[in-house]
């Protein structure tokens, strides 16, 4: 063997050495994030065989109130009823179980929303820099200024009332409308920091040099945004996404308490929104939807911070 | 550059944000449509020209660059309009009312936060992986996590509906309910009433700090500067108070900063779990209602509030890192 | 024979990481004579800073010394607490950095920095403090002392930054100085400078010097012994101009031969493959990937340190049958 062919033979065998395998390898000593990950997937599962899982089917299924045609409204957890009843006679833990299909609508949805606005603004100025760079940023400085919660409530009152009822087809999947709004007005009033964030990730590896080397050889600008700056900006992306999921979970669940919600789809705010009145008497109708969202959004903080140390590592000791 | 000029600077760069920040908060008004039939949209027996009439009452039936150049024209001169709930009370009166409840809540609890956060913080990142650092971090996690309006719910049924030691709603409770808590006079009445409340806000606010105040720390005590003090042979206390601490502070101060000027906004969760009286509350209520000139003249003072609070930050920092007073 | 002020005896310091177990120091001796100076030289990661902060016991998390004797003036500084060390930091050991920027805090003023280090070693009013560090920033040649105390670091050249550590470092007259590649990162103008100063400053103050550095340049122009070191272990001990006309590890050969030359005409030689992973180092000798000389014995067993001459020792299987090239 060539001292060549030796050398490239050893570095193969040679534990992989790829960006991903070694976060992956880092990811899985953290104990936080492994839990997270662990919580996060519980949740997604749940998700997926809600209706199985439940006790009862979900509303606007007149089933769901079997609790209530059978004067169990109101009731302590039991056997029966493993959360105990609502005050409108349903069984909290089916409310429960079914909303986590709602949590991840919602977080997934609204993090899209956000990251692909932030992306966006903060790639263009953080690329293209000076004029371009200062205008988004006043933009965004604008956004970040604002009353955030208090707009959002605004904002969500007013589509939601022009926006009237019925049902919306998105190709072909049925969306709940009211729902729907809240979650494109929490992913347009968020992407400012995320915006923030994008821009800066931007500035730092445009001033690397193997950017230069690429635009000495003539690439475009598109291309070297997305074929070089971008993936080196992924693990960024990915940590800040995972983290906007948890805060749109957040957020969500804070409106719908409100009463800004949509009272046709249960979330978990929903939940405690209708029960908030009778707390007194039926506590658990408050308790356990709101250590649902604690569960959920704990998991994704713990599995976003698990994912930040793997992929960024500092000296950690 | 010297401070002076680096505020001046910045004073006069607010101008095109506040105006900016007027329009937006002007627009919002016609989101969707005209107002005034949306508010109207519950009631379907509205004709056309009753809903004209109401505009025109409310001055919205002028073009609306020129309602909006009324309405800045007014807030300039301190009008801040009439509300459409309320009983068309004058929006500036609403606001003063509120106003003291909600700063009351919020700056107790940001001191508070601010105050305790800065020595947990430092404790928990001098024993970085000690049993007692883990569990402020995870404490601290948790506060990041949980909903605050659950966490008021929580301490409600706990303290005031099991255990009845604390009232629960309210910033003042009417006097013959006093026995029940054994309250003897009215300081006394507010300030339990002020417990709950001021517990959450300032648990979620120290959970924030903390993290934050650790994670520089962490940082801070990584760096060269520290390893060259200690190999100087200064005390740990010297080592950690004066030199770490000075370089860990920004992050505090930016959120001291940013919690001030979200003072007035902040809190609406709270503010409506607890009933409270403040501004946080009244909003929630005034969004409900699409009450629009309360809900603009809100917006308008918490953003310019918060603006100053960014600006005060700004100028703390460059107070304290000499090295930003040269740009 | 002098006496020495420092012997260090075995040491080991271990960085216990998430990644395994890092042998940074893994069994190094020296001692270090009163009023010398002696050159610690060595690639990066072959531990001579982590030896600088051993003795210091300034070993920074997740590491730990395992094993080893430290003796200074006579007394074991593995068996003192650390009030007992922040005493003889500072005030009769001293260190300095590399990087004059990362080493001076930039939130405080140069004589508050300054002030500290003299105002924890010694009792004195805030004038004497003062008059103290205007003599100490003339004695390292800064200009228009009074002024520039009060500037902060960032106000300072790179070369400047540096003579400030130095003032710092010598504020309390240490008897032993540290100096961790001081010029490394400094424009080569400014480093014969600085190289000088130091010189100057040692002689004035009948100090002992460690110098560390990478450079055998520096070696050459400084140290009057030197102690070679690869991998956390130590290679050959000698006076200077010994090791450079009649050494006899190849590492050293082959770190003499790196050195460009104008005078001698041969191609830049590099030293082949890399250093090693300290986690799971190469068994026995550690050098034995990349010694063009190595046998089977030094993949086997450890070297030990044997002397070739007085003054002059070597830790190699072969040392005997080999005649390696020196600088003459």
């Amino acid at each position: 063997m060539t001292k060549q062919e030796k050398t490239k033979a050893e570095t193969a065998s040679r534990r992989s050495a790829s960006q991903w395998a070694v976060a992956w390898r880092r990811f899985k000593r953290n104990r936080a994030g492994v839990a997270g990950l662990i919580m996060v997937s519980a949740l997604v599962f749940i998700a997926i065989f809600h209706n199985l899982l439940a006790l009862y089917p979900a509303r606007p299924d007149p089933k769901a109130f079997t609790p209530f045609y059978k004067g169990d409204t109101a009731k302590p957890p039991s056997a029966n009823y493993p959360f105990g009843t609502s005050a409108i006679g349903t069984d909290v833990f089916s409310d429960v179980i079914h909303g986590s299909v709602y949590a991840i609508y919602v977080g997934v949805l609204v993090t899209v929303i956000t990251m692909g606005l932030a992306i966006v603004v903060g790639a263009i100025a953080g690329y293209f820099g000076k004029w371009v760079d200062n205008i988004l940023m006043r933009i965004t400085e604008i956004f970040l200024v604002f009353p955030s919660l208090l707009l959002i409530l605004v904002f969500v009152r007013i589509f939601s009332i022009s926006a009237g009822g019925g049902s919306w087809q998105f190709l072909g999947i049925t969306v709940p409308p009211g729902l729907t709004i809240v979650i494109f007005i929490l992913g347009v009033f968020n992407w400012a920091s995320n915006a923030r964030m994008v821009r800066g990730e931007f500035l730092r590896v445009r001033e690397m040099e193997f950017v230069q080397a690429e635009k000495a050889l003539g690439a475009s600008n598109w291309r070297i945004i997305f074929r070089h700056v971008l993936p080196n900006i992924l693990s960024s992306i990915i940590v800040v996404a995972t983290l906007t999921i948890a805060y749109a979970i957040l957020l969500e669940a804070a409106v719908s308490f409100l009463g800004f919600g949509d009272p046709n789809t249960i979330t978990w705010g929903q939940i405690l929104q209708e029960n908030f009145s009778e707390m007194r008497t039926v506590w658990w109708a408050e308790f356990f939807p709101g250590l649902a969202i604690l569960f959920s959004v704990f998991g994704f903080n713990l599995l976003g911070d698990g994912l930040s140390d793997a992929l960024n590592p500092r000296l950690r000791e | 550059m010297s401070l002076i000029r680096y505020i001046a600077r910045r004073l006069l760069y607010m101008v095109p944000l506040l105006l900016g920040i007027s329009i937006i908060s002007f627009i919002t008004m016609y989101a969707a449509g005209d107002p005034i039939t949306i508010i109207t949209m519950g009631k379907p027996t509205i004709t056309e020209a009753q809903r004209q009439a109401i505009r025109i009452y409310y001055g919205l039936d002028k073009p609306v660059p020129v309602q909006y150049l009324n309405w800045l024209v007014n807030i300039l001169k301190g009008d801040f309009g009439k509300s459409f709930t309320y009983g068309g009370q004058p929006v500036r009166l609403l606001i003063e009312q509120w106003f003291w409840p909600t700063v009351e809540l919020q700056l107790i609890s940001i001191l508070l936060a601010v105050a305790l956060s800065i020595p947990i913080g430092i404790m928990s990142a001098k024993n970085q992986y000690s049993k007692r650092d883990i569990t402020v971090t995870s404490i601290a996690l948790f506060g990041v996590s949980m909903p605050t309006f659950w966490l008021g719910v929580i301490l409600i049924i706990a303290f005031s509906y099991n255990l009845g030691w604390l009232p629960s709603a309210g910033a003042v409770g009417a006097p013959y309910l006093w026995p029940l808590f054994g309250i003897e006079n009215p300081t006394l009445d507010h300030l339990a009433h002020l417990i709950l409340p001021v517990t959450v806000l300032t648990y979620v606010s120290l959970a924030q700090n903390v993290r934050l105040v650790r994670a520089n720390m962490l940082e801070v005590l990584r760096s060269d500067y520290i390893l060259a003090a200690r190999a100087s042979g200064l005390s740990e206390r010297l080592v950690i108070y004066k030199h770490a601490l000075r370089n860990s502070i920004t992050p505090v101060i930016t959120y001291l900063g940013l919690s001030l000027g979200a003072v007035v906004g902040g809190a609406p969760m709270t503010e409506y779990v607890f009933n409270w009286p403040g501004l946080g509350r009244r909003f929630v209520d005034a969004a409900m209602n699409l009450d629009f000139p309360l809900i603009m003249g809100i917006t308008m003072i918490i953003t310019i509030m918060t603006l100053v609070a960014n600006l005060i930050v700004d100028i703390s920092y460059a107070f304290i890192d000499p090295r930003i007073r040269v740009e | 024979m002098s006496e020495n002020i420092l012997e260090v005896e075995g040491l080991k310091t271990h960085f216990y990481t998430e990644a395994g177990v890092v042998l940074a120091v893994d069994g190094v001796s020296f001692n270090v004579r009163k009023g010398e100076t002696l050159g610690l030289v060595g690639e990066s990661g072959s531990g001579k800073t982590v030896t600088a902060l051993s003795v210091l016991r300034l070993v920074p998390r997740p590491g730990r010394i395992v094993e080893g004797k430290i003796r200074f003036q006579g007394e074991d500084l593995l068996a003192k607490t650390e009030e007992e060390m922040r005493d003889i930091r500072g005030d009769k050991i001293a260190i300095i950095f590399q990087d004059p920027t990362s080493s001076l805090n930039p939130v405080y003023t140069v004589e508050s920095q300054l002030a500290d280090v003299i105002n924890t070693h010694q009792k004195s009013s805030k004038e004497g403090v003062r008059g103290k560090i205007a003599e100490l920033f003339q004695f390292v040649e800064i200009p228009e002392p009074e002024a520039r105390m009060r500037e902060y670091p960032h106000q300072f050249s790179g070369g400047m930054k540096q003579r400030v550590a130095v003032a710092r470092a010598l504020a309390c007259e240490p008897v032993l100085l540290f100096a961790d590649e001081p010029t490394t990162n400094l424009d080569v103008t400014i480093q014969a400078q600085v190289l000088d100063l130091m010189k100057d400053l040692k002689t004035k103050l009948g100090m002992s010097m460690v110098m560390i550095t990478h450079d055998m340049g520096i070696i050459a122009d400084i140290t009057s012994r030197v102690v070679v070191l690869y991998a956390g272990r130590v290679c050959e001990i000698a006076p200077t101009p010994v090791l450079y006309e009649r050494l006899r590890h190849p590492y050293t050969e082959a770190l003499l031969a790196a050195v460009p030359r104008i005078d001698k005409r041969k191609k830049l030689a590099i030293i082949p493959r890399n250093i090693p992973n300290l986690i799971s180092p190469p068994s026995g000798c550690r050098f034995h990937p990349r010694c063009p000389y190595a046998k089977d014995v030094c993949k086997e067993r450890v070297p030990e340190l044997e002397e070739v001459e007085p003054g002059h020792s070597v830790a190699c299987h072969e040392w005997r049958n080999l005649s390696l090239n020196g600088v003459g």
